[in-house]
């Protein structure tokens, strides 16, 4: 038995739960900041970053209520400033995005402040938000390049502001890189100010409980959430499994093929005790195009299932202690554990969404209670860019479209919902044909979308977009559009992703799955994502459920009949 | 002699709250709220109100209903079978909502319900673009088709909702007619007449629930109507969670604004309360058995935000989590944490203390009640530290297990903890109280306001017991308890202005803005606020009509709301853009002096004053006969426990000084004064608690 297996150490019961509720406080204070005043609608409206309190070493003490993906891999990212720099003062602010430095892919830009109360370094305050463009041949930094040099302007950790004074000269080099620069200068001010806001509460923390006092309640607060996890995992049975699933390519067409190839994912989930280690040795190799995870990103795919696994009650906060006791290992320069120079930008959220559904898969064999399907399992990014005919300027627009969250042992999935590592928002109609030259012909649910079962996945979202008065370069990241969702005990798959043009004339093209494309004048975007997979026998299903599902014409006709073996639809509808 | 009587309807009682007119005495009458039929609660209470305090019905000038009709029929799912009908490709977005999810880990969590099913849900072929120009013109020939289905579907309502209504309503006004004239009695919700505001699905969503609620307010308010008609009294006027009353037929067009009337009515007592004691910087406390919220009351102004969701968990921050329906019609801005006086203490897992989010409510209540409850909860943990009386609470009415909540407290929280039933209890109160400062904080410092420079005004059954410790901890040095706590909301029925905000979206950079067209959108908002002001019957020298702007910088999604000189020229322009940096720098803690500011929406409020009100305890025939009634040994943070006198608030005069520690009881709440503080009651029973080394110097009250 060691020191953590019960109870709050060193401190008063209360004295700990307030400090500890005060840290979390912080962190949404953050989140207020940055999404009020953000300027670009993927961090405004979409909500596509993370906050966090760090200790002095960049350990995650707290984390906002915002995206599971970040949970794994932002301590890393503070980790990389606190390493990188011998000495830090009052008034500092770093910036980094570099996968092999800390970071998640380019696009991510984390802005680190430290936090300091009479002279001493107290921790962190740290953002990553999604920027929508941070350069590369493609607006947007979503391009299918081989290697990590064309996915953007890379920032190793560097020194943003030293004492509260701009260093103007890299301020001029990332702004010289980054299309609409404007907007991105509006985002990077709101990373900085909420950061302050949150070294400023911690400051105004150590004055009250004194400094010693509130650093020792943040290593206590990460041996709390290690503690609470490390208990319930002890209450769940032992087990071991495997699991298998394959992605649908990497963007790049390689020499002799016809087509983008799949790669092969496996992994042991093994749990003993108080511990659970996750191994996906017998996975493929590196990939030429972007879909290479660092360890991290791979790491927070599989704790965010088992986050939602172990504590489906929210009882550990979210931090670095929820990890201690799980290990995640895979081979070195595997697809799930990238080496420089792999590009990596659509591995981020593909990667971490595809370990987390298959971490489901793999522990439903020992845990069938506890799990849901696969849920869409793709961010289904869109992203447009050229020059806006109603200004001149130039624009790029940052979309990702919603499918079905996965079906649970004793209830259906939900709709058209971010599910697994995500939790953006959708981008309102009004508010994107206003801001980019598009205009959304449909935005609806897609019947017989969400996997048949006991308990029907979610169903998906389809979205039209009409470029209007220019040629606009798009280019999507999307997946399973050749492996739909698992469904699972019986449970049918749901349906797969598929993305595709319309010219003009009306005439249909397809369209990549990864990577850039031009869209003429009036040409339209149709894409469809994905359906969660159903839970248990179709045949199981509750007719009076299967009855709702065709009066809202979720379900067909046609599908009631041949996959859930309704011989007389009509007689169940009339009931 | 004439009167002003409030009705507030809340979940376990309904409250009568009554005041002179002459001398501003109050009065109170509770009885136990009837969820399934509210009006029958109401109007016992009117009668008992009534006869109690010799009312006769045609002294009355004001009646005013603050319901939870209309919040019910939706947590309840009991609202009007609707008919929704959107632009063609677009019935989903009611449910497709913004697509994020409430809880981030909950593996079971479900969505929040759908008003409207998708069989209910219809389109109609149209399209009106970003710039406000028809892209498909309405197809008048479907109309029929869509009329005989809503007939078939026998829905009570329709809502509709077409993309971009907001900049052009020629489809959604033409839809409209037609509906209107083909479906008699069956009332029919414009999205562009509701809340002409971008964004697709919030619009929806309040046109949604709109019509969702419609029927069911329309009934109970014809009922209530007539029943009040019938005892001789006025017509009763409807309360908004804007803070101001309307009548019931400005209600019915826009019944979203009635959803939180209840809470509003609190801080809109405060304001009053304010206003009389001379504090205009107030941070109002409204403390139940299951929330806290906290408001802040500036300049005497309330504040109010369009960002509220309706049927969904409160949230402390304001940030909409997604579980109820949004309603972006002005609400009194509240932060709202699950702490109250039912609030359970638990051990988790992991070794730590819990307070809720799990409250032991009315029924089964707190242990010491006896009524079933066996999770002991913050009530408990005051009871066992001696802040409340021992024996019995209520004057007498309601008898106290105290043996049972110490057994709870030293079962649940102290033996798991490892520590003494005292210090236990101790804990969970500090947890609470720090939940609860938490939303004061909010309100307050997050907003950039400094909270020493406030007044901390207490109300709700449990607030007089927290308050102090919450002054301390936000360094707030002054406490206002008001006269009757327990009911104190109901009062700003009476004392709120009849009012109205109008709305409409205008897209415009403020340095290209035609001064003409902002002021010509004003003018039409004040046409129609005139209009409803000059159906009050008051005096137009009492209208007071203010106008704001929603800011916002040029590429940002949130606006600011800033206050817009009467008048719009170009000198008003710049005024507006320094108004937004200003506040911004406030709100945020940063501003870009340099970016420029657009407007996104002009809002114009309309009030009608009524008469004021300077509300006054009675002073009872008990007063000044010595209001010390016992001793007991009652826990204080710094000092542990020590010995107390408790007080009756009811025997105390005006002027009468009390130094802490002290315990301050009446039939509805126990004030708790700690060593540090002093009380006094002032001439129209107040009660002013203040810190022991500022009291001497604190100046007479303006009261």
């Amino acid at each position: 038995m060691t020191a953590l297996d019960s109870g709050v150490h060193g401190f008063d019961p209360a004295t700990f739960v307030v400090i500890k509720n005060s840290l979390y406080a912080a962190a949404e204070e953050m989140k207020i900041v940055l999404a009020k005043t953000a300027y670009s609608p993927i961090l405004k409206v979409a909500g596509d970053y993370s906050c966090g309190i760090f200790d002095a070493t960049g350990q995650m003490v707290a984390q906002g209520p915002d995206l599971p993906i970040h949970l794994g891999s932002m301590p890393d990212a503070v980790k990389a400033v606190a390493m990188a720099f011998d000495t830090f003062e009052d008034g500092d602010v770093f910036i980094h995005n570099d996968p092999y430095f800390g970071g998640s892919h380019l696009p991510d830009v984390n802005v680190v402040t430290p936090a300091f109360h009479g002279g001493k370094l107290i921790g962190f305050a740290g953002i990553r938000a999604h920027w929508p463009d941070v350069g590369s041949a493609t607006p947007g930094s979503y391009g299918a390049v081989t290697e990590i040099y064309g996915e953007g302007l890379r920032l190793p950790p560097i020194k943003l502001y030293a004492k509260g004074v701009l260093n103007r000269d890299v301020d001029a080099i990332i702004f010289a890189n980054v299309r609409t620069p404007e907007e991105r200068r509006g985002d990077l001010g709101a990373q900085i100010a909420a950061n302050r806001r949150a070294t400023q509460r911690l400051s105004a923390l150590a004055d009250k409980y004194g400094t010693d006092t509130l650093v020792d309640a943040m290593a206590e607060v990460m041996n709390y959430s290690e503690r609470m996890m490390r208990t319930l995992l002890a209450r769940l049975p032992d087990g071991e499994s495997s699991f298998e699933d394959f992605c649908d390519g990497d963007g790049i067409i390689e020499e002799g093929d016809t087509e983008d190839q799949p790669f092969t994912i496996r992994m042991t989930v093994k749990k003993v005790g108080d511990s659970l280690a996750v191994d996906f040795t017998g996975t493929d190799g590196a990939v030429s195009g972007p879909m290479n995870a660092p360890l991290s990103v791979t790491a927070s795919g599989v704790f965010t299932a088992l986050k939602t696994i172990v504590d489906p009650d929210g009882l550990a906060p979210p931090n670095s202690g929820c990890w201690r006791t799980i290990k995640v290992t895979a081979p070195k320069g595997c697809v799930l554990n990238a080496e420089f120079p792999s590009p990596v930008v659509y591995a981020n959220h593909e990667i971490s969404h595809r370990v987390c559904d298959m971490t489901f898969g793999a522990v439903a064999t020992f845990w069938p209670d506890n799990v849901m399907t696969c849920s869409q399992g793709t961010s289904a990014v869109i992203t447009f860019g050229g020059k806006d005919p109603r200004n001149g300027q130039r624009y790029v627009s940052y979309e990702t479209i919603k499918g079905g969250f996965g079906a649970r042992p004793v209830k259906d999935g939900i709709n058209a919902v971010a599910s697994g590592i995500s939790n953006t928002m959708n981008t309102p109609i009004e508010v994107l044909e206003l801001s980019f030259p598009v205009r959304v012909d449909e935005y609806a649910l897609t019947p017989d979308s969400g996997g048949a079962g006991t308990y029907r996945g979610g169903l998906a979202a389809h979205r039209t977009w009409t470029v209007l008065g220019h040629k606009a370069r798009a280019s999507s990241c999307l997946e399973r559009t050749k492996s739909p969702p698992f469904g699972l005990r019986g449970g049918l798959s749901g349906m797969a992703a598929r993305i595709w043009t319309e010219d003009a004339a009306g005439t249909l093209h397809g369209a990549p799955g990864k990577g850039g494309f031009d869209v003429p004048d009036g040409g339209k975007i149709h894409l469809q994502v994905p359906g969660s997979g159903g839970y248990g026998d179709p045949k199981g299903r509750d007719p009076a459920k299967l009855r709702e599902d065709l009066l809202d014409g979720y379900v067909t006709g046609e599908a009631a009949r041949e996959i859930y073996g309704v011989t007389d639809v009509e007689k169940l509808v009339k009931g | 002699m004439t009167w002003r009587i409030g009705v507030d309807i809340g979940g376990t009682f309904t409250d009568v709250a009554v005041v002179n007119e002459a001398d501003g005495s109050i009065g109170v009458t509770k009885v136990s709220s009837t969820p399934a039929d509210f009006g029958r609660g109401v109007i016992e209470a009117l009668e008992q109100a009534i006869s109690r305090y010799g009312i006769k019905p045609d002294a009355v000038t004001l009646l005013a209903h603050a319901t939870t009709v209309v919040t019910n029929a939706i947590l309840q799912q009991k609202g009007a079978r609707v008919g929704l009908i959107a632009t063609r490709g677009f019935r989903d977005i009611l449910e497709l909502r913004r697509s994020a999810r409430a809880d981030l880990y909950d593996l079971f969590q479900d969505p929040p319900s759908v008003l409207v099913p998708r069989r209910y849900r219809m389109e109609v072929t149209e399209r009106i673009g970003a710039d406000g120009k028809v892209v498909i013109p309405l197809d008048e020939a479907e109309i029929d088709g869509l009329i005989a289905d809503l007939k078939a579907a026998e829905v009570e309502a329709v809502a509709v909702s077409l993309l971009f209504s907001f900049l052009n309503d020629d489809h959604e006004r033409r839809l409209g007619e037609r509906l209107r004239a083909a479906l008699p009695g069956i009332p029919v919700f414009l999205s562009s007449e509701v809340l002409p505001e971008i964004r697709e699905f919030e619009r929806t969503s309040t046109t949604a629930v709109c019509a969702y609620v419609a029927p069911i307010l329309e009934s109970y308010l014809a009922r209530l109507k007539g029943a009040v008609e019938g005892m001789g009294l006025p017509a009763p006027y409807v309360m908004g969670s804007g803070g101001g009353v309307f009548e019931i037929e400005e209600s019915l067009r826009m019944p979203a604004m009635a959803a939180e009337s209840g809470p509003a009515a609190g801080v809109i007592a405060a304001a009053l309360a304010g206003q009389q004691t001379g504090r205009p910087n107030l941070i109002s406390f409204d403390m139940g058995g299951t929330t806290a919220k906290a408001s802040l009351i500036r300049d005497g102004k309330v504040e109010t935000t369009p960002e509220y969701e309706v049927g969904g968990e409160g949230s402390a921050s304001r940030w909409l989590h997604g579980t109820g329906h949004p309603i972006r019609v002005p609400v009194v801005d509240l932060a709202e944490v699950s702490a109250g006086g039912g609030s359970i203490a638990w051990v988790d897992p992991a070794g730590s203390l819990r307070v809720g989010p799990q409250s032991a409510g009315a029924t089964p209540g707190p242990v010491c009640y006896g009524q079933g409850g066996t999770e002991p909860a913050v009530t408990d943990a005051n009871l066992l530290l001696g802040r409340l009386d021992a024996t019995s609470l209520l004057g007498g009415e309601l008898p106290i297990d105290y043996g049972r909540a110490e057994t709870a407290i030293k079962e649940k929280v102290a033996d798991p903890l490892g520590i003494s039933v005292e210090q236990a209890a101790a804990s969970v109160i500090q947890v609470v109280n720090n939940a609860m400062a938490e939303a004061l904080r909010i309100v307050s410092v997050e907003r950039g306001h400094d909270a020493r420079e406030f007044s901390l005004i207490c109300f709700g059954g449990a607030g007089p017991l927290h308050a102090v410790a919450l002054a301390e901890e936000l360094e707030i040095n002054e406490v206002v308890v008001p006269p009757i706590p327990g009911a104190f909301s109901a009062l700003g029925l009476v004392g709120s202005d009849i009012r109205r905000d109008y709305g409409r979206t205008f897209f415009a950079v403020l340095d290209e803005a035609d001064p003409a067209a902002l002021e010509a959108v004003y003018r039409d908002l004040e046409v129609e606020a005139r209009r409803m002001l000059a159906r009050t019957g008051i005096d137009e020298a009492d209208w007071v009509l203010e106008r704001t702007a929603d800011l916002r910088y040029i590429r940002q999604a949130y606006e600011l709301n800033v206050t817009a000189p009467a008048r719009i020229d170009t000198a008003a322009l710049s005024m507006l853009a320094n108004g937004y940096h200003d506040k911004h720098e406030l709100t945020y803690g940063h501003a870009n002096r340099a970016e420029r500011v657009q407007i996104v929406t002009l809002r114009l409020s309309a009030a009608a004053r009524l008469p004021g009100l300077t509300l006054a305890q009675k002073i009872s025939a008990r007063a000044g006969s010595g209001s010390e009634k016992a001793r007991r040994l009652v826990w204080f943070a710094d000092t542990g426990r020590i010995d107390t006198a408790v007080h009756e608030r009811d025997r105390m005069a005006p002027g009468d000084t009390l130094r802490g520690p002290a315990i301050i009881e009446s039939l509805d709440s126990t004030i708790v004064v700690p060593p540090a503080w002093t009380a006094r009651m002032d001439e129209r029973g107040f009660i002013l608690l203040t810190r022991a080394a500022q009291a001497a110097t604190t100046k007479g009250d303006a009261s």
